[in-house]
C-alpha cells in the first residue's frame, strides 16, 4: 500500500478514510485531525492554560505531546489511584514521559486524600469502575478549578465516545445524552471539558504513539475485568470493519441531529445543581456522592480495623 | 515460522504458513484496525508480506480500563 499523500510505502492503513500513510505523513494527518477538532468546536486558544488528564495510556500521552507540539500551554495531571502493584507503574510512565518531553506535571495521590481505590473496592458495595470514574472526574474538576485552568482536556477518542454514546442510548439516559460531546462548557462549578481526540480512533492514536516512540502503560487495570465498555468497543470494531466510517457517522450524526432534543428535554426535567454542603462541588443533592462515599469508606474501614 | 509477541497479554506464539500480515491477523481472529503490527520497529499494513523467521509485535489498541 502506498501513502495517499507522498506515495512512499505506507505503514498505516485507514479504511475509514480510504487512505494509507507513511511514517512521515501519518503524524501530519493526526495533527490536522486535532487542529480541526479544536478549531471547529472552539475548544481553547493558544492564550489559555490547559490541564491535561494523564492516565499513562496511549491516548492521554499522545494528546499531551500533540498539544505541546502545537504550541499550547499544557500541564499534565496524573491521579495516583493507590492500587497495589499497579498504580506505581502507571505513575512512573507518566513521570518519565513528562521528564523526557519537558512537560509540567502535577500528581494527585488518592491515598493521601484518604480514598485509595483499593479501599473503594473493599468497602463500597457498587461497581468499582463506576465509583473510580466518578472520583476521577471530581478530582480533575477540583484541581482544574483550584489551579485556575481554563479547560480540562482528556484523551477520549472516537471509540470512547462511540462506546459511551452507545451505552447511553441503550439506557436512553436523557441526562447523559443531553451533554455528551467533545466540549462541555464551563458552568455552575464545572470547568470547561474538552476532548481534542474525538475525531481519531483508538487505532489512530495507537499508531501515533508508536511512531512518536511514546512508552505507554498498557497493563489492564486489575479491577476492570469484564467492563461492559470494552465489550461495546469490540462490537463497534466489528461494525466498523464491515462498514468503515460508521463510528464517526453515528457520533457526528448524534451531535448534529440528536443531542439538541435530549438537551431540551433535560432542561425541562433535569435536576438543579447546587454546591455540596460539605465540599462545595456541584451536586443535585444536598451533600455530594463523593463526600458520602468518603464518609462511608472511612466508617467501614475503621469498623473493619476495630474488628481485627 | 513467524514469531508473534502479543501485547498487552505478554504471550509469545509461533505461526506456520502465514505469508502476510493479514494472514497473521486472520489466524489471531482480530480485525486490522483493532491491533497495530510492527516488525523490527516498523509498522506494517495488512498487505505486507512476511518471511520465514520474522518476529512481529501485535499490540491490541483497545484500552483495557
Amino acid at each position: 500500500m502506498k501513502c495517499s499523500r507522498c506515495k512512499k510505502l505506507a505503514c498505516v492503513a485507514l479504511p475509514s478514510h480510504n487512505a494509507g500513510f507513511c511514517p512521515e505523513c501519518f503524524p501530519l494527518f493526526f495533527t490536522r485531525q486535532v487542529e480541526t477538532a479544536i478549531r471547529r468546536e472552539k475548544m481553547f486558544t493558544l492564550d489559555e492554560r490547559i490541564l491535561v488528564a494523564l492516565s499513562g495510556g496511549k491516548d492521554s500521552l499522545a494528546l499531551m505531546l500533540e498539544l505541546k507540539l502545537q504550541g499550547y500551554n499544557v500541564t499534565g495531571l496524573h491521579i495516583d489511584l493507590g492500587i497495589p502493584d499497579s498504580s506505581w507503574k502507571a505513575r512512573k510512565k507518566v513521570e518519565d514521559f513528562c521528564e523526557k518531553n519537558e512537560l509540567q506535571l502535577q500528581v494527585f495521590e488518592m491515598e493521601k486524600w484518604g480514598l485509595p481505590i483499593c479501599d473503594v473496592k473493599e468497602f463500597v458495595d457498587r461497581p468499582v469502575c463506576a465509583v473510580c470514574g466518578k472520583l476521577k472526574r471530581h478530582i480533575f474538576n477540583k484541581v482544574a478549578l483550584e489551579g485556575g485552568y481554563d479547560a480540562l482536556a482528556t484523551g477520549h477518542n472516537l471509540d470512547d465516545e462511540v462506546a459511551r454514546l452507545f451505552a447511553n442510548t441503550l439506557r436512553w439516559d436523557t441526562a447523559y445524552l443531553s451533554d455528551q460531546g467533545p466540549v462541555l462548557p464551563a458552568s455552575g462549578g464545572f470547568v470547561r471539558k474538552v476532548k481534542p481526540l474525538f475525531r481519531l480512533s483508538e487505532f489512530e492514536t495507537a499508531n501515533y504513539a508508536f511512531l512518536k516512540g511514546i512508552e505507554i502503560h498498557s497493563d489492564p487495570c486489575p479491577y476492570s475485568s469484564g467492563a461492559s465498555f470494552t465489550n461495546h468497543k469490540q462490537l463497534w470494531g466489528e461494525l466498523e470493519y464491515r462498514s468503515p466510517g460508521q463510528k464517526f457517522q453515528f457520533y457526528n450524526g448524534f451531535l448534529q441531529r440528536g443531542k439538541q432534543a435530549f438537551a431540551a428535554l433535560e432542561k425541562e426535567i433535569g435536576a438543579d445543581v447546587k454546591p455540596c454542603e460539605e465540599c462545595g462541588s456541584p451536586t443535585s443533592v444536598g451533600r455530594c456522592s463523593i463526600c458520602r462515599i468518603k464518609e462511608s469508606v472511612a466508617t467501614k474501614k475503621a469498623a473493619a480495623q476495630a474488628g481485627k | 515460522m513467524v514469531t508473534v509477541h502479543l501485547e498487552p497479554d505478554g504471550e509469545v506464539i509461533e505461526l506456520a504458513n502465514t505469508k502476510s500480515v493479514l494472514a497473521v491477523l486472520n489466524r489471531l481472529k482480530v480485525r486490522s484496525t483493532m491491533v497495530i503490527v510492527a516488525r523490527d520497529g516498523e509498522l506494517l499494513t495488512p498487505d505486507r508480506k512476511l518471511h520465514m523467521g520474522d518476529t512481529l509485535l501485535v499490540r491490541k489498541v483497545t484500552s483495557a480500563g
